[in-house]
């Protein structure tokens, strides 16, 4: 071998480390200053949550909202669904929890001290795709939608539906039921109702975060069931009104306690909440039973829930929470159930009844770390 | 015999083969042919992805894009710069852990574990980890460290990551040692170097290529997984801020983007997709230009 080739493999060895030095000078590169940064920044706070995605786009508006007013809290807030909300606060992985089902006894007993704060509304429409009615506005009363979801009725011009439509041309096709196939919030709401309404439903399938569907396809997620909806012909589904109104998907208007068939709007699903929020339990009673659904009242629509944020009345019983964590965590949600409500309502969120508000501010001025309160 | 004769020879002969061959030549171009159309067939979904992300995510592009955290999320301000931070660190963690440990323990099965019991049950838990569904690996990461810390983390995402890029790289590391011929070896020890100097310093940089052609797949691999960091750094709208706290990654993104009812956080996720391609995309050609050595290598065929 000459010198010049020596030479060379030298300079190429010497390009190899180069450029391997580069790479991991990169790295090095981000993650050393943003980890000093992080330590300068000693009193930025960041609270993490996790959990139903209903509640998704207000809870992400109020973090860029928040940020104005409190720019050294970070609000980070992940949709994972209501079961992984209710698991994650649970395990004490996250600060926060947020689920639109109550938690039920067995939840409250592995999550002790745990406390339900309402933080919006929600209601569930009746989604459908038939070819003949482009628009919403399908008349169907519980009971027809119980049995079409038990798979007794199984087309669409059934006598059933025909009469409560007869302004209406039905197909005679078959009705395709959608429903979620991930353990949901919505389907809580959606199976809470349909077991209100029709005996045969409360008997067969019950209620629940997820059930055994007695007929029709699974679709993850309010996307998918819309999507599933959207892309095919003589579907029925149910998604949230928010999510129905953004994505222009036709639902029907459903018939409520005192016999009228009411469109699931915000100021219907204000109406169901402001006649069935008398009496409530306190945060940190259990609200396994509290329901929104086939509300009295004659504007109400029927399907109906809240949507609640899950803390432990101790916060210190969470060892990722201190306690300027555990301040400005309570100041944020006293925040989020006042001021808070107005975003709701561009993103079709419907507002607190402001007995629910007062509440709620009762259940935050009950939370303590290391038992002092916080508010 | 003249050349006239050789040349006229040489025809007819030509003609005779062709007369008794055609069954083979026709089967010859008609395989060829169904080649072709295989590769053709190979090659369009590839194409129409990369077209399909092309167009949805291209007009998603812009400096804000890339280097903002997102806006609340109907209102499609912001960027996703906290996903491309997070899986820069994720992956990058995830590839220094299990790069060595790979690399070494493919070597380890190649020169020095002959065929002994060990060897072969560590060889066959390895072909195991590597058919393990990414979600399972995920679960474990989840049992394991996020529960035991308390709370999701880089480590985490970045351990379960490992795990999934290990097996790779041991696997592609081993195959791509044992191509190198053994005479190579021999002429080492002939000289008198060492097993340690031979393996090092002949093998090694003679495999070089293929060695770190398997790095790449690994991490091309891991770059893209989504269901083990669902359950490990549950993702986050912010920057970096530690190892023990959740960060973002791009495919945990554009998962999430995909789920919500606004356009624009779908052309978000369009957009990060399109990014997600070219990070894989550059993080390979820089591999192989680090691979490109002049004189005799040996390539994985992987």
């Amino acid at each position: 071998m000459n010198k010049n080739k020596v030479l060379l493999r030298e300079f190429n060895m010497q390009k190899n480390m180069i450029i391997m030095s580069i790479v991991a000078g990169l790295l090095l590169g981000i993650i050393i200053p943003s980890s000093i940064f992080s330590v300068h920044a000693q009193n930025k706070i960041i609270i993490n949550g996790a959990g139903a995605t209903f509640p998704f786009p207000l809870i992400d508006t109020w973090r860029v909202d928040y940020k104005t007013i409190k720019p050294e809290v970070d609000i980070n807030y992940q949709s994972i669904g209501s079961g992984g909300g209710v698991k994650q606060f649970t395990a004490k992985t996250v600060d926060f929890g947020a689920t639109d089902a109550p938690l039920t006894a067995q939840e409250m007993q592995s999550a002790p001290g745990a406390v339900h704060i309402p933080e919006t509304i929600g209601s569930v429409v009746a989604a459908y795709n038939i070819p003949s009615i482009p628009d919403k506005g399908l008349k169907l009363t519980g009971e027809v939608l119980g049995d079409i979801f038990l798979g007794k009725i199984t087309k669409w011009n059934d006598p059933k539906i025909q009469s409560l439509n007869p302004d209406k041309t039905l197909p005679g096709d078959d009705i395709v039921v959608v429903h979620r196939s991930d353990g949901s919030g919505t389907t809580f709401v959606w199976t809470d109702y349909l077991s209100n309404v029709s005996s045969a439903w409360s008997q067969q399938v019950g209620k629940g975060k997820s059930v055994a569907w007695p007929t029709g396809i699974g679709a993850p997620g309010n996307e998918g069931v819309a999507n599933a909806i959207k892309g095919t012909a003589n579907t029925i589904g149910y998604i949230e009104l928010s999510y129905a109104l953004t994505t222009k998907t036709p639902f029907a208007f459903i018939q409520n306690k005192e016999g009228n068939f009411i469109e699931p709007s915000i100021a219907s699903t204000r109406a169901a909440v402001a006649a069935q929020s008398g009496a409530l339990p306190k945060g940190d009673q259990p609200w396994t039973n509290v329901t929104m659904v086939n509300a009295g009242g004659k504007d109400s629509y029927p399907i109906a829930s809240f949507s609640y944020l899950l803390l432990y009345k101790e916060l210190s019983t969470d060892p990722n929470i201190d306690e300027p964590k555990a301040k400005a965590l309570v100041d944020f949600i006293a925040w989020a159930i006042t001021d808070g409500q107005k975003t709701g309502e561009s993103l079709n969120y419907v507002p607190l009844p402001d007995t629910v508000v007062k509440l709620d501010q009762d259940t935050l001025k009950s939370l303590t770390y290391k038992g002092k309160p916080l508010l | 015999m003249s050349s006239k004769e050789r040349k006229n020879y040489r025809m007819i002969l030509h003609e005779e083969m062709k007369k008794r061959y055609r069954t083979r030549i026709i089967t010859d171009n008609l395989v060829t042919v169904f080649a072709l159309v295989c590769v053709v067939a190979a090659i369009i979904p590839l194409g129409s992805i990369l077209l399909e992300v092309i167009k949805n995510g291209a007009s998603a592009l812009s400096f804000e894009f890339l280097t903002a955290p997102q806006g609340s999320i109907g209102s499609g301000k912001g960027g996703i710069g906290p996903a491309i931070q997070g899986t820069i660190i994720v992956v990058g963690l995830a590839s220094l852990i299990a790069t060595p440990v790979g690399v070494l323990a493919g070597i380890y099965l190649s020169e020095f574990a002959g065929n002994g019991i060990f060897p072969t049950v560590v060889r066959f838990l390895n072909n195991i980890l590597t058919g393990l569904p990414s979600i399972v690996i995920g679960i474990v990461g989840y049992v394991t460290i996020v529960l035991f810390l308390g709370s999701f983390s880089v480590w985490a995402g970045a351990l379960s990551l490992s795990i999934i890029m290990m097996p790779i790289v041991v696997i592609v590391t081993e195959e791509t040692l044992r191509i190198v011929p053994h005479s190579l070896r021999e002429a080492g020890y002939a000289l008198g170097i060492s097993k340690a100097k031979i393996t090092m310093n002949i093998v090694l940089t003679t495999a070089k290529s293929g060695v770190l052609t398997g790095i790449g797949l690994g991490i091309a691999r891991i770059a893209g997984e989504t269901a083990p960091l669902i359950m490990t750094i549950l993702g986050t709208s912010l920057f970096f801020s530690g190892l023990e706290g959740p960060v973002d990654a791009l495919p945990l993104r554009i998962w999430r983007l995909a789920s919500q009812p606004y356009e624009s956080a779908h052309a978000f996720g369009w957009g990060a997709a399109l990014i997600l391609i070219l990070m894989v995309l550059g993080m390979n050609v820089g591999l192989r230009l680090l691979a490109r050595k002049k004189g005799f290598t040996v390539r994985a065929e992987a």
